[in-house]
């Protein structure tokens, strides 16, 4: 970026800051001296965050109290909150998969009222701008399949540190072979098997496969792209079909020709195989990118390249990560909507991505201030337009099925179990726990 | 109220303390969990909540095949653990029973395993066994062997699980049996060198028959321990690869974290606790009876052996 180009992109940041300060104040007014007490999960997105708030504190004179916790640890201690008559916290981040059980049990404000108030909706937040798969898959519920976007449903949260799948490589190793980054499973495959062959003791792609959570999220990984999904639009289960198979021989290939131990790596040991230098690709979320250019714990920086998750039939990345929303059972719901929107507005998400931060917005990605500071986040933007919110589905049994695929695969790849035989027996338990859940009521 | 019945009151309210004590710390959780398990409960409700299903829960998991390898993982796990720690801690304190200069120092290095923090061995183990930059497989490696899948094959993870446990719980075996071995009643031992018993036969004819009480009572302590082990396991593996080291704790914890079934979970807490009950009365019955016959023996009248 030229040094024209900042001083346009930071006077233009400035005037917009100001026109929102004088705007806004009569709609700060009636709250400030409140203290919101928010939850947060301990995550690179939201230490980002917390560089930011003592901005809104000054613009709003509304103070936030933040209570950071590991994001399972999170899950469980909202859990117990959200059933309190009144509860300690105004406004929390949710894991994506926590909508179902939070909407289903009635704990969230739906967010339909406060976009209606006039003395609350910034007519300028622009809904538009937000990463459209997000907000159908963190914000929105009670549409299609009841997870999904539809006529019916409605929004009980915004995506706020949401993150994608890409496929990190050594350009600097397909630069010695001449080879070209994959864009489809095809390429990815066959590459996945060729680079230890050319590169003797460096694994192909690096990619998370423990069991339990770990091997079903790389499962479902493959099988969005593949073509597939878990339930057909009965909820019968499909894990078993053709498509299903071919998830899962990707995955035990890309498990075969990785690094010694890949059939129990979590995504931190997959990233750190990367990082090492061990392995020549990695397939996993966005998140990871910043750390590979950090030379503390990096002996690849400046040698990562990025391209989007490779295609199949289709084109389908993870929609993962967090969403704000507010509790039913919150003390000051109309202040935690105004810190909801000021965190999700324009202003904030780019400042809060130049913290390092995800961005939530196509316009934060393209901003060119960011992408001189962070190389990657305008590919990482395009990704983002593969996001598929259907990727994994988001209902209140899945908790119970997605470890039992997860289990079964890891004997898949630890024990050389029949995948069609293993599948089929995930997939009439999954039958069974659906029956159970009166997901078939309806059916004739 | 006449004195009379102030008196006979009197024990009661002596006892009432202790009772509310047992009470309030005892049997309410007990009870709650037991009341719960008959629940179709989901931590987004609460308890009052949740729909009464009465044994659906336990007939559920008695059909569940993941619940049953799981207890067939506990099993395993808690008979070769104990075992093999009873066999290890035992040898160790018979030959370290003796004056050897600076045995004080010597033991406290050896029960240092056991204050570890169960993460902390978890972390530690985890990495010793980690594929390529673990020491074992380095190790290994280096001297032109190949390198071993600790974590990553079922059979050497239920393996490596097994040898993190004997490390950290082989030295509370250790401990208690050099207690008992020093307190043993020197006369025995003694008459049993004067009469001209040889080492091994002092061992089996007197040491382990007069140890036999405490090593019972250590061996009921570890088999209760290895049935709850929970986060050293936790750290290793998490139950992987498949389900070739899920112990019963473990699912317990992921059935009421993960799954969301707070009643299966108490289900299964109920199951656990029956099965060490059960061992626990066993146990007992055993030494009762072997009471009974060390008894009976000192009583018979000499002339008869």
């Amino acid at each position: 970026m030229s040094f024209m180009q900042s001083i346009k992109a930071g006077l233009f940041l400035a005037a917009a800051s100001a026109t929102a300060v004088l705007a806004s104040d009569a709609a700060f007014k009636p709250y400030a001296g409140t203290k919101l007490v928010v939850n947060f999960p301990a995550h690179p997105h939201y230490s980002a965050v917390r560089k930011v708030l003592p901005e809104f504190t000054k613009l709003t004179g509304i103070q936030v109290e933040v209570d950071q916790l590991e994001f399972l640890k999170m899950r469980e201690k909202q859990t117990l909150e959200l059933t309190k008559a009144r509860g300690d916290y105004d406004l929390i981040a949710y894991v994506v998969f926590s909508k179902a059980d939070y909407v289903f049990a009635d704990q969230l404000e739906n967010l339909a009222r406060y976009f209606m108030n006039p003395k609350l909706a910034d007519p300028a937040y622009d809904a538009e701008d937000l990463i459209d798969g997000y907000v159908q898959n963190i914000g929105v519920a009670g549409g299609r399949k009841g997870y999904l976007p539809g006529p019916t449903g409605s929004l009980f949260g915004v995506p706020f540190g949401a993150e994608t799948s890409v496929l990190f490589y050594r350009t600097d190793v397909f630069e010695k072979h001449k080879l070209a980054p994959p864009k489809t499973y095809t390429e990815m495959l066959d590459l996945a098997c060729k680079i230890p062959q050319m590169e003797p003791g460096m694994g192909g792609v690096a990619m998370r496969a423990a069991s339990g959570h770990h091997a079903a999220h790389a499962f479902l990984l493959h099988l969005a792209p593949l073509g597939g999904r878990i339930f057909d639009d009965q909820w019968n289960p499909i894990v078993n079909n053709e498509k299903g198979i071919a998830a899962a021989q990707a995955l035990k290939k890309i498990v075969e020709c990785g690094v010694r131990g890949s059939q129990v790596f979590g995504p931190a040991e997959a990233a750190a195989s990367f990082a090492q230098g061990n392995s020549a690709m990695f397939l996993d979320s966005t998140v990871y990118a910043a750390g590979f250019e950090n030379p503390a714990n990096s002996k690849v920086v400046g040698k990562v390249g990025w391209v989007k998750h490779p295609v199949g039939v289709r084109a389908g990345s993870q929609t993962g990560g967090f969403g704000i929303g507010i509790p039913k059972n919150a003390k000051s719901k109309e202040a935690a909507f105004l810190l909801l929107q000021w965190l999700t507005s324009k202003e904030a998400d780019l400042k809060i991505a130049l913290e390092g931060g995800n961005p939530s917005r196509y316009s934060t990605h393209k901003n060119p201030t960011l992408n001189a500071k962070f190389p990657f986040s305008a590919a990482f933007g395009e990704a983002l337009k593969d996001a598929d919110p259907d990727w994994r589905p988001i209902i209140p049994p899945w908790g119970k099925i997605n470890a039992d695929l997860g289990t079964t695969l890891s004997k898949v790849l630890t024990e050389n179990a029949d995948i069609k035989a293993s599948l089929d027996g995930v997939a009439e338990r999954t039958r069974a726990e659906m029956r159970a859940a009166g997901y078939y009521t309806w059916q004739k | 109220m006449s004195i009379a019945t102030a008196n006979r009151l009197t024990p009661y309210l002596f006892l009432a303390p202790a009772a509310i004590v047992l009470v309030v710390a005892l049997i309410y959780p007990i009870g709650y969990v037991i009341y719960a398990s008959f629940l179709d409960w989901n931590p987004s409700q609460r308890i009052g909540e949740a729909a009464y299903v009465g044994l659906k829960n336990y007939m559920k998991l008695l059909g569940d095949a993941a619940f049953r390898e799981s207890l067939w993982v506990t099993l395993k796990f808690a008979a070769v653990v104990v075992t093999a720690e009873m066999i290890i801690g035992v040898g160790l304190a018979l030959l370290l029973d003796r004056n050897i200069r600076g045995m004080s120092l010597l033991r406290t290095l050896f029960i240092l395993p056991m204050m570890v923090a169960p993460i902390v061995v978890g972390l530690m183990w985890r990495y010793m066994y980690h594929p390529t930059i673990g020491i074992f497989n380095r190790t290994l490696t280096s001297m032109g062997f190949e390198a071993v899948p600790w974590l990553s094959d079922s059979d050497w993870a239920f393996a490596a699980v097994v040898i993190a446990d004997i490390w950290q719980w082989t030295p509370f075996i250790f401990i208690l049996s050099l207690a008992a071995l020093q307190s043993l009643p020197r006369s025995a031992l003694e008459a049993a060198r004067i009469d001209g018993a040889s080492q091994w036969q002092t061992i089996l004819y007197i040491k382990l028959p007069l140890m036999l009480p405490v090593l019972i009572v250590t061996m009921l302590l570890r088999l209760i321990d290895a049935f709850k082990v929970l986060e050293v396991i936790l750290v290793m593996t998490n139950g992987g690869p498949g389900l070739a080291t899920e112990i019963l704790s473990l699912r317990i914890n992921r059935t009421a974290s993960e799954f969301r079934a707070l009643g299966e979970a108490a289900a299964m807490s109920n199951i656990l606790l029956l099965v060490l009950m059960g061992l626990t009365l066993a146990m007992f019955l055993y030494s009762k009876a072997m009471e009974a016959r060390a008894r009976a023996l000192r009583a018979a009248p000499v002339g008869e052996e």
